[in-house]
């Protein structure tokens, strides 16, 4: 199996805490790839240093063979890696459907120039709120969707870049168990059309349901991974989380 | 106008709504003809000098939500370019004042790139450092700048005092008109879906793709290349330039009150900002004279506007006119019913056709 994303002996320290101590990981291209750990183990620190949100102090990244480390965030939404946000972001006085459209990509000056709400991208927003459910919200403003609701837009607003490999940073945080039946659904799927996912996730259950390699981290750097029935059964992983 | 992404469209149907920017426009147009004397002709330039700068301000204010206090000097550095090319250059009136303003706009690309990179209350206090560097140079520098003794520029018409305003007046009002339309015409683009993105949550823009420091830098140089023709403009009018008041926080300040006042996120509201602002500043000086009364109304003024219309006067009144359509308000939107929802995505359904 190839990689889809790599780091080498990634790095970052904010002051005297160490976030990222060497993190060497590669997810698989094409699969539905966790990453899992304690609290503070660096998890959303790592998704920040590979998306460019912080630059890490040392270390590579590479996306599908090509080093992306000192690359601006757009850059790399650019090269074909969306990602959500540990705490949903959404652009709360926009509507739905702007929400959606805002991840359209004007190719040059004229591009830009050209209306932002255009028939074809409409018909695809739609599709996106209409595949996760919210369609009917369409119009209105995002700052007055329910926090699950927010989360599926935020969701459809990276799918509508069209991203290879989406990062989602919990996704199952403080949603109901039918939306998240919904979330892990919509996963499965999409990773069936091609798309690989690497997943922050504390909710154990459904990592071990959609995942197909996890990685779990410690003190920010990989002590573990591979499929889940052997997570599941690992002592190092089993004494990270429980101390013992 | 709502913004074209605003959420909240208007209920005023379209016909409604050419009906009143006509409205405007005739206003605008024939004012010159019923203004009673000199006086008003000359005070109604000034305003118009505000709705121009108000609106360019506008363009990084309302798009982005970087709030400048700095336009007073790109103002001032239109203003100077076009008197200096004028008297040091000998060169045409009008063609001094297109090239202030491509001046101004290629020294906006290294002060956007400085001032960008920071955000919130750390962009205002650069935007402020503008304007005191910009004071102190053109200050000291009198040999060039004429200093503090200011610089007088030649006017560019042999006219009556009277006729000299009224050509002012209706130059004001096509560069509002230029201005005003480019705003509605980025508003609709991609461009400034992308702006307004990075207003309300610029790392989440940036993660979606959009090279957020780029659409900044150019929305800024566009601001300062419109903020610089309405100073060059000033200019020609008034005649006489004194860096006291073409670098002054103080006109950043006023931008800014206007904006918010009207609404940052409408096509018109720094339009109607500068309108009630610019009327009650003149007012304030003619009735109180050389005193700070017209600052402390205005500061009143600014206050009473984020406690109570944080949107802006156009938007407060769009919501009252909603609230008088639909009866009580909904306050979230769970207590719609599955009705209502159809029949609201219907009908902004019509509003976004005719966008397509």
């Amino acid at each position: 199996m190839t990689a889809s994303l790599e780091t080498s002996d990634l790095r970052k320290a904010f002051g005297g805490v160490t976030a990222l101590d060497g993190a060497t990981v590669r997810f698989r291209h094409g699969q539905v790839n966790a990453l899992i750990g304690p609290n503070g183990s660096g998890k959303t620190t790592y998704f920040n240093c590979v998306t460019g949100m912080i630059r890490p102090d040392s270390g590579t990244v590479t996306y599908r063979g090509k080093e992306v480390t000192k690359k601006a965030p757009h850059a790399i939404a650019r090269a074909g890696i969306g990602r959500t946000f540990q705490l949903c972001r959404v652009f709360p006085r926009m509507s739905a459907l702007d929400n959606v459209l805002a991840a359209v990509r004007p190719g040059g000056i004229l591009g830009g120039l050209r209306g932002a709400r255009r028939g074809a991208e409409i018909d695809r927003a739609r599709g996106w709120l209409t595949r996760l459910g919210i369609e009917h919200l369409l119009h209105v403003e995002a700052r007055n969707l329910s926090w699950g609701q927010q989360k599926l837009l935020e969701l459809a607003g990276v799918l509508m870049g069209d991203p290879e490999t989406v990062l989602l940073d919990e996704p199952a945080g403080g949603v109901n168990p039918a939306l998240l039946d919904r979330i892990a659904t919509l996963v499965r799927e999409l990773n069936a059309e091609g798309r690989t996912f690497v997943i922050v996730e504390h909710n154990m259950d459904l990592v071990m349901s959609i995942s197909d390699h996890i990685v779990v981290f410690d003190r920010g750097r990989p002590i573990a991974e591979g499929p889940p029935s052997t997570i599941r059964t690992d002592e190092r992983v089993l004494g990270a989380y429980l101390g013992v | 106008m709502p913004s074209d992404s605003d959420p909240r469209p208007s209920r005023l149907g379209p016909a409604l709504r050419i009906a009143a920017i006509l409205v405007l426009a005739a206003a605008l147009l024939s004012f010159p003809s019923l203004a009673p004397n000199p006086y008003v002709l000359s005070a109604s330039v000034v305003v118009l000098n505000y709705a121009v700068l108000a609106t360019s301000w506008n363009f990084v204010g309302g798009f982005t939500g970087y709030v400048s206090l700095g336009h007073g000097a790109l103002a001032g550095l239109g203003g100077y370019g076009t008197g200096l090319f004028i008297v040091k250059a000998g060169l045409p009136s009008f063609l001094s004042l297109v090239l202030a303003a491509l001046l101004v706009a290629v020294i906006a690309v290294p002060i956007g790139m400085a001032a960008l990179r920071v955000r919130g209350a750390s962009f205002v206090i650069v935007s402020i450092a503008l304007v005191l560097i910009l004071l102190l140079v053109f200050q000291s520098w009198a040999s060039f700048t004429g200093g503090s003794r200011g610089l007088v520029v030649p006017r560019p018409f042999e006219l009556s005092r009277p006729e000299h305003h009224r050509v002012f007046y209706f130059l004001y009002a096509a560069l509002l008109f230029v201005a005003t339309l480019t705003w509605w015409l980025i508003d609709r683009s991609r461009f400034g879906l992308g702006l307004k993105a990075i207003r309300e949550d610029e790392d989440k823009a940036e993660a979606l793709g959009t090279p957020t420091f780029t659409y900044k830098l150019v929305v800024f140089v566009v601001s300062a290349t419109f903020t610089a023709l309405s100073g060059g403009l000033y200019a020609l009018w008034f005649g006489d330039l004194d860096p006291v008041f073409q670098f002054s926080i103080l006109t950043g300040s006023y931008l800014v009150l206007m904006a918010l006042l009207g609404g940052v996120r409408n096509l018109f509201g720094p339009l109607v900002g500068a309108l009630v602002v610019g009327i009650a500043l003149e007012y304030f000086k003619v009735e109180f004279g050389n005193t700070p009364l017209h600052l402390v109304a205005t500061g009143l003024l600014l206050a009473l506007v984020v406690m109570f219309m944080p949107d802006g006067v156009l938007p407060a009144l769009g919501s009252l006119i909603q609230r008088f359509r639909r009866g009580p308000q909904q306050g979230s939107i769970r207590e719609m019913t599955a009705a209502e929802l159809r029949d609201d995505r219907a009908r902004q359904d019509a509003t976004i056709g005719g966008t397509r």
